[in-house]
């Protein structure tokens, strides 16, 4: 079983989904033991959650896709008859 | 067409640019996101995604069949960053970076030893949406990145590592660092609007959606 700081250090790797194998019940076994742990796990996620939906998010402005789309050689390009 | 008869070039390509524009313009919201956020100016920004198009555009044999193609295109967008626009960045001092993280440690043993609100707890109920995109602002552009990509993208370790070419355990230990810094202004812009919350509470109400008196 895992301590509190290697859980700490692997956190990231389990809320992300990238954990290994060997490491998921070692993990796991600690933070089903642990509040603190547990809590500052239920912490990160909301805070990822966070990040994903209310970051203010910029989009491409009508000009630019314009701009890439009549740039494309195949928009240009009249193919000859065949 | 008849078997064995090949197309004729200029139609092959042709066709190629379609399928090419198909696959790639569903990406230009996220890439632009990703490219203002990296040069912080909307003309540097769309020049860059531009760029990109063509580059992409043009090297598009080269994409390999089977692997991820928005990773691929990010890839493409990063190395142009890096050659034509980087030299413009302003990247903070690493020692200003060190003391961000050593407040923020200090703030939090301070909290706990005087026993005020959790300073997570705060965090997540004063947070605005726009502080989300400041404490990202704030990041030095390394770590900046592997945020955007890792957060806003939701690519995978793996692919961030072949998007920036770099080993997956430094994708690791910048995201790792780069969220604690983000976490930190967070907690630091959240503290500001608890703060003017009590004191001016009719005001910042107004701002969350409730009336004010």
């Amino acid at each position: 079983m895992m301590d509190c700081k290697e859980v700490s250090e692997t956190l990231f790797l389990f809320v992300d989904n990238e954990m290994g194998p060997d490491l998921m019940t070692p993990f796991q076994d600690h933070v089903a033991k642990c509040p603190g742990c547990a809590q500052r796990m239920d912490y990160t996620r909301k805070l990822l959650w966070l990040v994903r939906e209310r970051c203010v998010r910029c989009t491409a402005s009508r000009d630019l896709r314009t701009r890439i789309l009549t740039n494309f050689p195949h928009r240009r390009i009249v193919i000859p008859p065949i | 067409m008849v078997k064995g008869m090949s197309m004729p070039k200029a139609s092959a390509d042709h066709q190629k640019g379609w399928d090419f524009e198909a696959a790639a313009m569903p990406f230009v919201d996220a890439l632009y996101n990703t490219a203002y956020r990296m040069t912080r100016n909307a003309e540097d920004a769309e020049d860059l995604v531009q760029e990109t198009y063509l580059k992409a555009y043009r090297y598009y044999d080269k994409f390999e069949e089977g692997t991820n193609f928005k990773a691929w295109l990010f890839k493409i967008m990063k190395n142009t960053f890096i050659n034509n626009y980087r030299k413009k960045q302003q990247t903070p001092a690493l020692s200003d970076f060190a003391d961000i993280e050593e407040s923020y440690e200090t703030q939090v043993s301070e909290d706990a030893a005087k026993q005020i609100k959790n300073p997570e707890q705060e965090l997540l109920e004063n947070v605005l949406d726009e502080d989300v995109q400041r404490a990202i602002d704030k990041l030095p552009p390394d770590y900046r990145m592997v945020v955007l990509l890792a957060d806003l993208e939701g690519f995978s370790y793996k692919e961030i590592a072949d998007i920036l070419e770099v080993p997956v355990g430094t994708v690791m230990s910048r995201l790792y660092r780069g969220r604690r810094l983000m976490e930190a202004s967070m907690l630091e812009f959240a503290r500001e609007h608890g703060y003017l919350r009590e004191r001016e509470p009719v005001k910042m109400r107004s701002k969350s959606g409730a009336r004010p008196k």
